[in-house]
């Protein structure tokens, strides 16, 4: 009941203060730094958009692009490897679905720099887990994807696939197994009932899937550090050389902005369509 | 019907690959942890302990745990905190500006964490203050506490609001309201908050290498080492941390079923 | 007004509503509403969605302020008083169960917030359970594990554990199904009959009304436009609203001619010394066959409804009229032309 001096605002006071000021505020910082003139540490200086020409005619849009271009293989892959999973978990896992999903969330608990070394270990060429099992036990000798984009690929699919496979299930959950039948009813083959009614209902899902996997692979540098030996270096990976070795910290604010408006531009218009108490609430 | 049956096997087929895929390189990192050469040679041709033994024996070791214990203590209390009081305004209460506050909110969850921590850490410097393990808890917040509100809001969403009224109606006051019946109906939200905050706190690795500064948690740390200066040392100090985490969460889920034997009347 | 004791039957009034108002901005939900309610009666309020009677039981439970008026508890005014300083007890419509306890739980909830020692809220707790009919071994069950009907009876279990003056009841059936329903009605009534406590309910049927209640209060827009006993409002509907809110009824309108006369206007037949701008008919009051009032009527639709047959008809004026006669009346059948007619004694002739 929508009541005239409902208490709600004093409730989101302190949450909103929180993040005006450790969220918001940082961002505005790191935008004005990216206005000052290159290689000065205070805010003091004359403003400039010099750091955004150079962001753009100094090669750092290949950087921006690795990382886009990762970030949708990645969403893409795992949506494929997750929606079949969620529909198994959903529908036919029964008693094993709380237990296996349970199994699918606990790696997300385990830090992403242990679960990355224990793929880099396995993925070693000679001596790693799976090189040296296979040389062991059937005298194979194989060579290793480590140090390649690939690996750095295969890190961010592995890492990032809990995050679309969550939001998948809930999607999935929204589907009521009625509406399937009556599809299938009417004459819809699988692939139509699939188009037409399940993909659609599920959408809310998918799309939180989507948009968390592919914002948190647009910064994802991990990966390529370790698995990936920076055989491409990712826009993070960029402006964090931008920060240490170049000591250049508004060239890297600049390019940290750029980061924040792409992201925005992906985010801001899927979240304003969401219903988020609808889905919160099912 | 064998196509049927085929059908089955192959779901629990995939299932189980996903399953694998996850937990594959988890299993890796216990083996590599039972070996006692600086340089992988899997088979091991030595199958040891002793990196375990000199984890345990390492002041460094505790020092990495102990940061950060306490930097997940601080962000369970902080993000429970805010979290709770978040969720009553996202969930229980319609009001204007409800959808606005909602949205922004999540905002920080859809966000790269390392831009993030970049950011606070520039800020950090604009404002003179010195990254410690005190400023990860702060980034670590930003990230962690709409997370948390969005998990205790669940709860809330599942509620019927007219319970409060109804308590109201049979005699109870304001604060007996909301002792007896809106916290007990929210409080496993809180807990599986508090518990969310603690894991993703503790296992942190983004927002934690920017702004952490000389302190270094456990899997900034395991990062570091793991690019330079490699021994099966750092294997056994992930598998020990892993393991803390896991005996947390298995022990506060005893504790929380002993709990409610505890209070659940006899009848 | 009626002075309370004509209502009363010599009772004394316990709860008194005197001009009571809630504006919600321009919205009046309730409407200036005085009423006295005599101890000890059933009282239900029946009005459709939006009539305003679930801002009226609240305002009476104390869980919404008034924005006009007073309200008096056996001459006390207590308009200003919050629900938990009220000896009443309101049964939700989402029965309002607190989830997460057991039955036993929330029936002592009162006696809990009251400081009554455990032992003895238990004891009372227990002799609530036998009350409503649930067996003593669902005082430790979790509300969650309880079926539709059980949660019903918790609810009531968890009014009447407060020892109210009053019972509020805002349509706590409307979401059971219709066997189960009316089961619990005849329940509800049995209660009634035994505590002897004042009941006021809340529903958006008529029919549910009819059965329980001694009186009954009818909404429309904020006001209540009619009270009277269940056989009173059946005989004589105030007005069309009411008349119409009975379900399916046939309902002609009044037409003065410039003589004098009056006719009905949509079979075209004579009224003779109407009563009333309106005239309702029951389906069973039109009967096949010549009569004092007489039409010749198409039949549209026949229905069996078991013993008695339900027909649609229609006059040459294209108005829609329904009968209803007993056995199958074979001789109706979709497309026949008939006379229908129907007895001055039967009509109920109200103004609006």
């Amino acid at each position: 009941m929508r009541t005239r001096t409902s208490p709600g605002p004093w409730f989101a006071a302190p949450v909103a203060v929180f993040m005006l000021l450790c969220f918001a505020a940082p961002i505005l910082i790191v935008t004005w730094y990216s206005l000052m003139p290159s290689r000065t540490f205070d805010l003091t200086g004359a403003l400039t958009t010099e750091n955004y020409r150079a962001a753009f005619t100094e090669g750092y849009t290949r950087p921006l692009l690795w990382s886009l271009l990762g970030a949708a293989t990645t969403t893409v892959i795992t949506a494929l490897l997750a929606w079949p999973t969620a529909v198994i978990l959903h529908r036919y896992a029964g008693k094993w679905a709380s237990v296996t999903s349970a199994l699918i969330a606990l790696p997300i608990f385990i830090s992403e720099s242990v679960r990355l070394f224990g793929m880099s270990v396995f993925l070693m060429p000679r001596g790693g887990i799976l090189a040296g099992s296979l040389n062991a036990v059937f005298g194979i000798q194989i060579g290793s994807i480590l140090n390649t984009w690939a690996a750095a690929q295969l890190g961010m699919i592995y890492i990032h696939l809990p995050f679309m496979l969550f939001p998948l299930l809930l999607g999935v959950s929204l589907i009521p197994a009625d509406r399937i039948e009556a599809a299938r009813d009417l004459g819809a083959s699988r692939w139509q009932t699939f188009r037409e009614v399940e993909l659609p209902l599920a959408a809310p899902g998918l799309l939180i899937g989507a948009l968390l996997t592919f914002v948190l692979c647009l910064g994802a540098n991990a990966e390529a550090a370790i698995l990936g030996g920076r055989a491409v270096t990712v826009i993070t990976a960029a402006i964090e050389q931008r920060f240490n070795y170049a000591q250049d910290w508004p060239m890297g604010a600049a390019l940290t902005v750029l980061v924040i408006l792409v992201t925005a531009l992906i985010v801001l218009p899927v979240l304003s369509r969401l219903d988020l108490n609808k889905l919160t609430r099912r | 019907m064998t196509g049927a049956r085929h059908i089955t096997a192959l779901r629990a087929l995939w299932v189980t690959a996903i399953l694998a895929f996850l937990y594959v390189p988890i299993m890796s990192v216990v083996l590599a942890s039972m070996a006692n050469t600086r340089y992988m040679r899997f088979p091991h041709k030595v199958w040891t302990l002793d990196a375990y033994r000199e984890a345990i024996a390492s002041f460094t070791t505790w020092q990495i745990h102990a940061i950060s214990f306490w930097i997940a203590v601080y962000v369970v209390i902080f993000a429970v905190l805010l979290g709770t009081l978040g969720a009553v305004a996202f969930a229980r209460f319609d009001w204007r500006g409800r959808s606005v506050f909602q949205r922004l909110l999540v905002l920080p969850i859809f966000f790269p964490q390392p831009v993030l921590g970049l950011a606070l850490l520039l800020s950090l410097n604009a404002v003179g203050l010195a990254p410690s393990w005190k400023t990860a808890i702060v980034a670590h917040l930003v990230w962690i506490v709409p997370i948390v509100t969005l998990v205790i809001s669940i709860r809330f969403f599942g509620y019927d609001p007219a319970q409060e009224e109804a308590a109201r109606d049979l005699g109870a006051n304001r604060w007996q309201v909301i002792r007896e019946v809106t916290l007990p109906a929210l409080w496993p939200g809180i807990f599986s908050g508090a518990l969310f905050a603690f894991l993703l706190s503790w296992s942190n690795l983004p927002l934690s290498v920017y702004t952490s500064g000389p302190d270094t948690p456990l899997p900034v740390w395991l990062f570091s080492r793991t690019a330079t200066n490699y021994s099966p040392l750092v294997p056994s100090v992930a598998v020990i941390g892993t393991l803390i985490s896991a005996l947390l969460v298995v022990s506060l889920a005893l504790l929380l079923i002993t709990a409610r034997r505890l209070r659940a009347p006899r009848g | 007004m009626t002075p309370a004791e004509d209502v009363s039957n010599g009772r004394p009034v316990i709860l008194s509503l005197a001009g009571l108002s809630k504006s919600f901005g321009s919205l009046k939900a309730v409407d200036d509403i005085s009423l006295d309610i005599p101890e000890g009666e059933f009282l239900t309020i029946v009005g459709p969605s939006g009539s305003g009677k679930s801002t009226l039981v609240r305002l009476l439970a104390g869980l919404e302020t008034p924005s006009g008026g007073d309200l008096f508890l056996r001459e006390a005014r207590i308009t200003d008083h919050p629900a938990n300083k009220r000896p009443t007890a309101m049964v939700f419509q989402s029965l309002a169960l607190f989830d997460h306890r057991t039955v036993g739980q929330n029936i002592e909830f009162a006696m809990k917030m009251k400081g009554v020692p455990a032992a003895q809220r238990r004891q009372r707790a227990l002799e609530l359970l036998s009350l409503v009919r649930l067996p003593e071994a669902y005082y430790t069950r979790p509300v969650t594990q309880c079926s539709g009907g059980e949660r019903q009876r918790v609810a009531l279990a968890r009014a009447f554990a407060s020892e109210p003056e009053i019972l509020f009841f805002d349509e706590p059936l409307s979401a059971i199904d219709y066997r189960l329903r009316k089961t619990l009605e005849v329940e509800l009534k049995e209660l009634h009959q035994r505590t002897r406590r004042t009941f006021v309910y809340i529903t958006h049927s008529l029919e549910e009304a009819m059965v329980m209640s001694d009186r009954i209060a009818i909404m429309q827009d904020g006001r209540i436009v009619q009270t009277g006993t269940p056989a009173e409002i059946y005989g004589a509907p105030a007005n069309r609203f009411v008349a119409s809110f009975m379900g399916e009824v046939n309902i002609l309108t009044v037409e003065r001619g410039a003589a004098g006369g009056a006719t009905f206007a949509e079979i075209g037949q004579p009224a003779e010394a109407p009563r009333g701008a309106y005239a309702m008919i029951r389906p069973e009051a039109l009967a096949l066959g010549d009569g004092p009032v007489t039409a010749q009527l198409e039949v549209t639709q026949r229905l069996l409804l078991g013993s008695r047959t339900q027909v649609h008809l229609v006059a040459p004026s294209g108005a829609t009229l329904i009968s209803e006669l007993p056995g199958s009346a074979p001789e109706l059948q979709i497309g026949t032309r008939h006379a229908f007619s129907f007895a001055p004694a039967d009509i109920a002739w109200m103004e609006t």
